[in-house]
């Protein structure tokens, strides 16, 4: 039951939320901010999709440190090292699919996130002893955050957020009119697989912190509530990312003091924004209908 | 050396993945011309669009550009062509026209956007500029291309079925601005249509292309636009009458010479 003691009880453990709850923050601010080019571009499966490859590469990694073969690369065989290769490798495909390989978008996300999810079940199969932290990578975990993803989580956030602050019309522009773009000599092939690149190792570096479903939940969620509760480009990003911390911090929050899985909790936060965004627009159009 | 020329096709083939569509283009743009492209549907209009845009290179030949060259084209792209999901405002839009000359990772400064302020002067909708691109009138939505394309300085304005889905009303009013604004900035226009009889009151010259049919001509409206050549071309008895100083053009039923 929630209560106010709850609430004292939660600040009195400060100890141990403060760091999931840091990253939680800042991956919903940075997933938020992503998320608006992954919506307006009609890809929104493609966080799904590279969610699910950045935790293949998490449970692969796990799965070859236990053969006794590999020791030698032991070092090498880092999940977060796996996973941020894969993500990367799998949205620089997905970048340069459209000229090279001419598949259907939809056709490489279904393929993408239905091989990684295939593997991941028949690895955590395998790999019983570690089913448990495949576990968190794919729900998240509301008080267990490796310490140095409180320092990757943001360094990672804030180059992004360099990259999309210099190239932020660019960005825009090849994704609302890559024709005219082109027309212009933009580098269009370049600036998407760049674009694609930093939603690709966003993901990655989020989903060991916080897992799949939670960070697919803070891709998509957020930007599009914010597109429901405005009509301004720049405060769609800034309402999104608003809204992505909202989600994570809430979340969290909620895990902690009502004992709930933690990825499932910042979900469905994300999720209630989502429905109280569509409400507003509802009532919005409503009222214009009527008076005017 | 004839340099008088903006755009040069001698003996050029265009297509694409290295199949020729058509053989043997001879084309030569000047400036300030008005020229109107027209054919059937799937006629290759706009293969020839893109390679004149240099979207697309030659299959065999070469375009030569003018002492212009570079040559900085504004693209008027169908008003479809968009999606709507994005909330792009009208100044927004417009400055896109402006990166032409705005390179990669620099930002748009308060220089840009007194351009897009006397851009949307131009084509008389600066009241619009704070509404949503997507919330716009066909009308509205073609100023507002029209806006763009203009924002970025253009040698050649490239107009892409500028008047499909309007009424006559409104049909008449972007002609007519075009017009204007081709005249007062001695702009040379490259105007795809379907539309014969605009093409026939607004341009001065036209090209007439049909691939399946290996039909290439271009010159003047009264040297392509003959009731023969559009008859073979579309497959219709075609009329051409000299009315004032323009001719108009009436299609009548597949085998009759019924006018519409």
């Amino acid at each position: 039951m929630l209560d106010t003691s709850s609430f004292g009880e939660f600040i009195r453990s400060y100890f141990l939320w403060r760091d999931p709850m840091i990253v939680g923050a800042v991956s919903g601010a940075i997933c938020g901010f992503l998320g608006v080019y992954v919506v307006l571009r009609r890809i929104v499966f493609v966080g799904a999709m590279l969610s699910q490859v950045s935790s293949f590469g998490v449970a692969l990694a796990f799965y070859l440190q236990g053969f006794s073969a590999l020791s030698l690369f032991q070092s090498l065989i880092d999940p977060f090292a796996l996973s941020l290769v894969m993500t990367g490798a799998a949205a620089l495909f997905f970048a340069l699919n459209r000229e090279f390989f001419r598949i259907s978008q939809e056709g490489v996300i279904g393929f993408g996130y239905l091989l990684a999810s295939g593997i991941v079940v028949i690895i955590a199969d395998r790999i019983t002893h570690e089913a448990h932290d495949i576990a968190d990578i794919l729900f998240g975990s509301a008080v267990v955050v490796d310490p140095k993803e409180v320092y990757i989580v943001p360094a990672v956030a804030i180059v992004a957020i360099l990259i999309h602050w210099i190239f932020f019309k660019d960005f825009i522009f090849v994704s609302f009119d890559p024709e005219t773009a082109r027309l212009f000599k933009y580098p269009v092939r370049i600036l998407n697989t760049v674009l694609l690149l930093t939603v690709g190792v966003v993901i990655a570096v989020t989903t060991r912190a916080l897992g799949a479903l939670p960070v697919f939940a803070l891709v998509v969620l957020p930007a599009l509530t914010a597109l429901f509760l405005t009509e301004k480009l720049n405060w769609v990003f800034v309402l999104a990312v608003l809204i992505g911390i909202l989600s994570a911090v809430l979340g969290y929050y909620f895990s902690f003091i009502l004992s709930l899985p933690t990825g499932a909790s910042i979900t469905t936060s994300a999720s209630l924004f989502f429905l109280l965004g569509v409400i507003w627009q509802q009532g919005r159009l409503l009222s214009r209908s009527k008076f005017g | 050396m004839d340099s008088s020329f903006l755009i040069k096709f001698e003996d050029v083939v265009i297509g694409y993945d290295k199949r020729g569509l058509l053989d043997s283009i001879d084309l030569s743009i000047q400036n300030g011309q008005f020229w109107g492209i027209v054919g059937p549907n799937g006629g290759g209009k706009t293969t020839l669009l893109k390679t004149i845009l240099g979207l697309m290179p030659p299959v065999k030949g070469k375009v030569q550009y003018g002492k212009n060259h570079p040559l900085i084209f504004g693209y008027v792209p169908q008003r479809e062509n968009f999606d709507h999901i994005f909330p792009i405002s009208v100044a927004e839009f417009v400055a896109m026209g402006k990166y032409i000359r705005i390179p990669v990772g620099r930002g748009i400064k308060k220089e840009d956007w007194k351009i897009v302020t006397e851009c949307l002067e131009k084509v008389e909708i600066p009241h619009l500029r704070n509404r949503l691109f997507r919330s716009l009138s066909g009308g509205e939505k073609q100023r507002t291309l029209l806006a763009h394309a203009l924002a970025g300085g253009p040698d050649i304005l490239i107009l892409d079925e500028p008047t499909a889905s309007m009424d006559i009303k409104g049909e008449t009013a972007i002609m007519e601005l075009i017009g204007k604004i081709k005249e007062r900035d001695n702009l040379t226009v490259l105007m795809v249509s379907h539309f014969l009889n605009i093409v026939a009151r607004f341009a001065d010259h036209v090209v007439m292309i049909d691939k399946d049919d290996e039909f290439f001509s271009s010159g003047t409206i009264e040297e392509v636009f003959s009731g023969e050549t559009l008859s073979r071309v579309f497959g219709l008895n075609v009329t051409v009458e000299q009315v004032t100083d323009k001719i108009r053009i009436y299609a009548g039923a597949r085998g009759s010479d019924k006018k519409t």
